[in-house]
């Protein structure tokens, strides 16, 4: 049977090397996948969710078991990012827009045949001024955004990721999605 | 009407709702034709985020791995340099000589004649100045900065 997160986090606490690499193999994709989801740049995304897992590795100590492994993790995580948007708030106004590396997988991730290629492009665009709005959410939102669409994390979750209460999450996500809504509507 | 539970929606459609607040949203909702609408256009909002969000470019993983490992490795030594064996003894004998000097030079003080001592029998010596009621008074006129700065100009001008 498959170790846990959990009990894999303590024996990392105990410098097992091999645990850590299991840890690391478990995560990386969705560390990677949530820090490029905030950040819009593979680099930033690569280095900051690998900062993440050093830091797992020098706290693991300090991790009580009273949360799930994962929203531990999410919460070292998301700190990074949003202390790096936070950084890095005056030069994204600087360069608007350079480096965003984000690939344009909507094409690719459209599931059904559409017959009508009239309405395929429409989707298409609507689906990238969604992901343009998603962007420019407040750094909060979108982390609650992308933690319940992304990672499919429960409010409660959320609110132990962000650090916040489970209403602050809800009014988060209310918020998010008004925006988006109206993103949706315009078109 | 009640009030709209906007900011419960999400957790609604998710059935994260207890049971009391469910009801309490599904008998709104039975009610309110706005509420009813917004609700649908959340569960369709989340469907089509999940598929706008996007996937971030490939990453090699093996090679992702090894470079947290090298940085974990880089962070490590920096750390824990001091607690090398050179550098600790190093360390070690430094506060030993140290603790030597403080505590040789704190016998010595104490063999010799005590500041504290000394101050007071200086300030013995000007008691009877202090006692001198005028005196006093001048002192605490001299204590005024302005009066101090001013001095050399005040005795110009009188002697002009």
């Amino acid at each position: 049977m498959e170790p846990s997160d959990e009990a894999l986090c303590e024996r990392v606490a105990k410098r097992d090397e091999a645990a850590f690499d299991l840890l690391v193999a478990r995560y990386q994709e969705r560390a990677y996948r949530l820090a490029w989801s905030m950040l819009r740049n593979a680099e930033d995304a690569r280095d900051l969710s690998q900062e993440a897992f050093i830091r797992l590795y020098e706290a693991a100590g300090s991790f009580g078991g009273r949360s799930k492994f994962s929203t531990w993790f999410y919460r070292i995580l998301v700190n990074l990012c949003l202390d790096h948007k936070r950084k890095h708030r005056w030069w994204k106004l600087w360069v608007r827009d350079e480096g965003d590396d984000r690939t344009d997988p909507i094409l690719e991730r459209q599931p059904a045949p559409v017959t009508d290629p009239v309405d395929k492009l429409s989707r298409e665009r609507t689906m990238k001024e969604l992901g343009a709005a998603v962007d420019r959410l407040a750094p909060r939102q979108r982390a609650a955004v992308l933690l319940r669409v992304q990672e499919d994390l429960a409010t409660y979750e959320i609110a132990k990721v962000l650090k916040c209460s489970e209403a602050t999450v809800r009014v988060h996500l209310h918020r998010a999605l008004t925006t988006l809504k109206k993103t949706v509507e315009k078109r | 009407m009640a009030k709209h539970p906007d900011t419960d929606l999400v957790a609604y459609l998710r059935g994260e709702l207890p049971p009391a607040d469910r009801e309490r949203v599904a008998r709104h909702l039975e009610e309110c034709p706005d509420c009813r609408q917004d609700t649908e256009q959340i569960r369709d909002l989340l469907g089509q985020l999940s598929r706008s969000i996007g996937q971030p470019p490939e990453v090699n993983w093996a090679h992702y791995r090894a470079e947290l490992r090298e940085k974990l490795e880089a962070r490590r030594g920096r750390r824990v340099w001091w607690w090398r064996p050179a550098p600790l003894v190093l360390s070690a004998s430094l506060a030993g000589a140290l603790l030597l000097v403080a505590v040789w030079s704190g016998r010595e003080t104490s063999r010799g004649a005590d500041p504290f001592t000394l101050e007071e029998a200086a300030i013995s010596r000007q008691l009877g100045l202090l006692q001198e009621y005028q005196v006093v008074e001048q002192l605490e006129l001299l204590e005024d900065l302005d009066v101090i700065r001013d001095l050399d100009g005040l005795a110009s001008g009188r002697q002009g």
